[in-house]
């Protein structure tokens, strides 16, 4: 690709980008949110096509224009959110739009038996019958994987493939992804997880503002370089955490139990306080927030809030009692992707916007513009649907949502997965200061360097239940991993910087 | 042959038919004239027009669309039928169908063209054809109805048709439609990408479907059955006015809705939308054989298609519960 240029509208994303990718390579596109990562994949993809400059595959000019193009070129995509049929069979999404014929008919037999061998191939145990729903992120990005495969692409694009995976899985990817490069095939991979960029990419290509920055091999650049390529800047602080004073106890949690998930947790959070809780995906961490909030039912155990019983099963109830909850995945539960930034920030805010009649949309603006200032979101208009603003804007949106409603408890689940350094660490700076201002903060993170830094007190869970507790002073990465894992190896340093 | 959807399909039909046979016994022990084959040819008659028409939208609500015009299709075909034929009294069964399928085909094109090719929401672009075809059928009609002696002899002797003493022949096109759509679904790949198309629209564009296609031709199938059920309609009644079939489009869809084809698309099946229309009809028949006034008819109609989606919700919710412990357990 030689000097892509891509506009939407006014904005734009693209501005003369160029990338080079040979076959037999894991090539790494790194950058902060809205740098243009995503609109070079999706150009690729067929989804977009670009405004001006050239791309060749091979000796061949590339047909831009729709999906089915790209996949005719032998170009296949791994979007962030997996884009699985969830009503249709494991089998049939490996080969939809291909699928096998014997005569005039599917032959299905035949889908199963290849979906059953590509699975096997990948090291995972899926049943090519089921229906997709009810898979994990990880494994739906294996049914995507063994897709790719069974079309033979040349070239494979992974939009942050490690975004929501554990560390067993993400250990699982980068053997699938070392697979693909000895089979001569070339890999492109979006992450935020540098640590992952340098263990496994042979080739670094840094953007930002729509134009590529740099192109170097993996072993002749470094960490540093490659952060200050991405930020423009030196990034001095990551997790600023301050001491705030702690106050009395605002969130008790007493032998909640929810079979299925979890059992038998009980913890505090006191004012002021930052408590991780920590642990694999899937070890029921998500599934304890929802049940404090009201999202999720639990069937035995009680939640107080400053002492006073929290409603089962009440979202309404928590919010009354000043609770918040930034939910893990920010376009399914976090946002109202099609309204506008302002709408979704005011949006738990009603009573602020009250007039004496109607909403009052003064207000509405003036509280967007407060928290565009407070939490620096970017967007031309208010109205702007969040859909059109980058990750990490997307992000600040949900936290200016919540913090908007100036809860006592606020939980953040997953607060800075998918969004850029420069952005990450800004969020952590918004939580801190949430922390200041008194509020009790439980934040679930996959992220171990993150708990590190942020947390005063660090809950440990293991398949349903709380293994360990750490003080700030305790913690160490080992400890923490030991607990969540009984010794297994394997867990995700996350992202150092 | 390979099971698609091991767990929560084949049950579901399954379950359907075990419902629909235990209410035929009931029906029957209320009125022993209903087991007849008198009776199961009545039924039989009476439900292959909603049948046919259950067939034909079936796909479409696979796909996350509706179709609201259909009812008003076998209107304007049962009339313009009934003209030609009352204009050419040469004209035998054979042109009814050609006349009917080709008066489908050009409402069901329209409505494709409009919900494919300008993607408008097919509950606003359907319910507008809905009016627009009736409104042609006032317009055409001019207040001029038909009855059984314009008619072609050979369609009404077709109608009255009779194949093993129960089998009434719009039935055993019903039956063959059935089967043949029922294996378009399952084994070819236009029928699959209903199912991906309604199942989740954004990845199906991004995988490159013929989404364009797919809609546009599974509107023109929906009006070509509805067209068919033009003629279905003419062979039944043996009459018709501007009037004919009003507002049957809600029967309809509440038969695949009933029959396990979800509303939110992505699953259900042709078999399931048939068991369906048969369902709703043998427990009319059953009311009535019980003396339940006629106009609670409607009302009941309605209780039970809230009770179907309910059911449908609760083995949805139930379904992914296993699933997901299935993929735990897998884990282990």
């Amino acid at each position: 690709m030689q000097g892509v240029d891509k506009r939407f509208g006014g904005a734009i994303a693209l501005k003369g980008a160029d990338l080079s990718i040979r076959a037999g390579e894991i090539h790494a596109l790194l950058g902060e949110n809205g740098a243009g990562k995503s609109t070079m994949l999706k150009i690729l993809a067929g989804v977009h096509v670009n405004d001006d400059g050239k791309i060749r595959l091979g000796q061949n000019d590339f047909i831009t224009g729709s999906p089915q193009a790209s996949i005719n070129q032998g170009i296949a995509v791994i979007y962030q959110e997996p884009s699985l049929f969830l009503d249709l069979s494991l089998a049939e999404n490996v080969f939809i739009g291909r699928q096998p014929k014997k005569g005039i008919a599917i032959d299905w037999d035949f889908a199963e038996q290849e979906a059953a061998r590509l699975f096997n191939e990948l090291g995972v145990q899926l049943d090519p019958k089921r229906p997709a729903r009810g898979l994990s992120i990880a494994d739906q990005q294996v049914v995507e994987i063994a897709k790719a495969l069974s079309m033979n692409a040349n070239i494979i694009l992974m939009d942050e493939p490690t975004a929501a995976l554990s560390a067993s899985e993400v250990e699982r990817l980068m053997t699938v992804m070392r697979s693909l490069r000895s089979a001569n095939k070339a890999v492109i991979f979006v992450s935020h997880r540098l640590d992952e960029v340098f263990a496994i990419s042979d080739h670094i290509t840094v953007m930002r503002d729509g134009a590529t920055v740099s192109e170097s091999k993996t072993s002749t650049t470094d960490l540093q370089r490659v952060i200050r390529e991405m930020v423009g800047r030196e990034l001095t602080e990551l997790y600023p955490k301050n001491e705030h004073p702690i106050g009395d106890v605002v969130l008790e949690v007493q032998a909640l139990t929810n079979p299925a998930y979890f059992r038998n947790i009980s913890f505090k959070v006191r004012a002021g306080e930052i408590v991780a809780l920590a642990g694999l995906v899937g070890s029921g961490r998500s599934e304890v927030a929802r049940a404090i909030f009201g999202v999720d039912q639990y069937e035995t155990g009680t939640v107080k809030i400053k002492n006073i019983n929290l409603k089962k099963g009440s979202p309404v109830d928590a919010m009354a009692k000043r609770i918040a909850l930034v939910p893990e995945d920010r376009r399914q539960q976090g946002l109202f992707m099609a309204a506008g930034v302002n709408r979704n920030i005011s949006m738990e805010s009603f009573d602020q916007l009250k007039g004496k009649v109607f909403l009052n949309f003064k207000k509405e603006r003036a509280l967007t513009d407060i928290w565009r200032d407070k939490l620096s979101i970017k967007f031309v208009n208010q109205s702007d649907p969040v859909d059109r603003l980058s990750g990490g804007n997307q992000q600040k949106t949900v936290l200016a949502k919540w913090l908007a409603t100036d809860p006592d408890f606020l939980i953040v689940d997953e607060p800075t997965r998918g969004i850029d350094v420069g952005t990450k660490s800004e969020v952590h700076r918004l939580i801190d200061k949430a922390a200041g201002e008194g509020k009790a903060i439980l934040m679930i993170s996959s992220e171990l360097p993150e708990v590190l830094g942020m947390a005063d007190r660090i809950i440990v869970m293991r398949e349903g239940h709380q293994v360990a507790e750490f003080s700030r002073k305790e913690a160490t990465q080992e400890k923490i991993i030991e607990a969540a894992t009984t010794g297994k190896k394997g867990w995700s340093l996350g992202n150092h910087i | 042959m390979a099971t698609i959807f091991k767990s929560r399909q084949i049950s579901r039909e399954t379950s359907l038919g075990i419902i629909l046979i235990f209410s035929v016994g009931l029906t029957g022990l209320i009125n022993p004239r209903f087991l007849t084959g008198d009776g199961t040819r009545d039924l039989l008659t009476s439900t292959a027009t909603v049948a046919l028409l259950a067939i034909g939208i079936a796909p479409i609500i696979i796909m996350r669309h509706i179709d609201l015009s259909i009812a008003s299709t076998v209107g304007l075909s049962a009339w313009v039928i009934a003209d030609f034929c009352a204009k050419n009294p040469g004209f035998t069964w054979v042109q009814c169908f050609i006349i009917g399928g080709i008066i489908g085909i050009l409402v069901g094109a329209l409505n494709g063209l409009l919900v494919a090719g300008l993607r408008l929401p097919s509950l606003v672009v359907t319910l507008g054809t809905l009016y627009i075809v009736r409104g042609a059928v006032y317009v055409v009609s001019n207040s001029v109805d038909y009855n059984a002696q314009e008619m072609p002899p050979s369609l009404l002797s077709l109608g009255q048709k009779v194949f093993f003493s129960v089998l009434p022949f719009p039935f055993l096109l019903v039956i063959i439609a059935t089967i043949i759509t029922a294996w378009y679904m399952k084994f070819t790949k236009p029928g699959r990408d209903c199912y991906a198309i309604g199942s989740n629209p954004n990845a199906a564009d991004l995988v490159g479907l013929k989404v364009f296609r797919r809609t546009f031709l599974a509107f023109v199938f929906s009006g070509f059955m509805a067209g068919i059920g033009g003629v279905f309609y003419l062979m039944r009644f043996a009459q018709v006015d501007s009037t004919a079939f009003y507002g049957q489009e809600l029967a309809v869809v509440a038969a695949c809705v009933i029959g396990g084809v979800t509303i939110l698309g992505g699953s259900g099946t042709v078999v399931g939308a048939l068991i369906g229309a048969l369902l709703v009809q043998t427990i009319q028949g059953g009311l009535a054989a019980l003396g339940v006034d006629a106009f609670w008819k409607s009302a009941i109609n309605g209780f039970l298609l809230i009770v179907a989606i309910f059911a449908d919700r609760r083995l949805a919710a139930r379904s992914e519960r296993a699933l997901l412990s299935q993929r735990i357990r897998e884990r282990e």
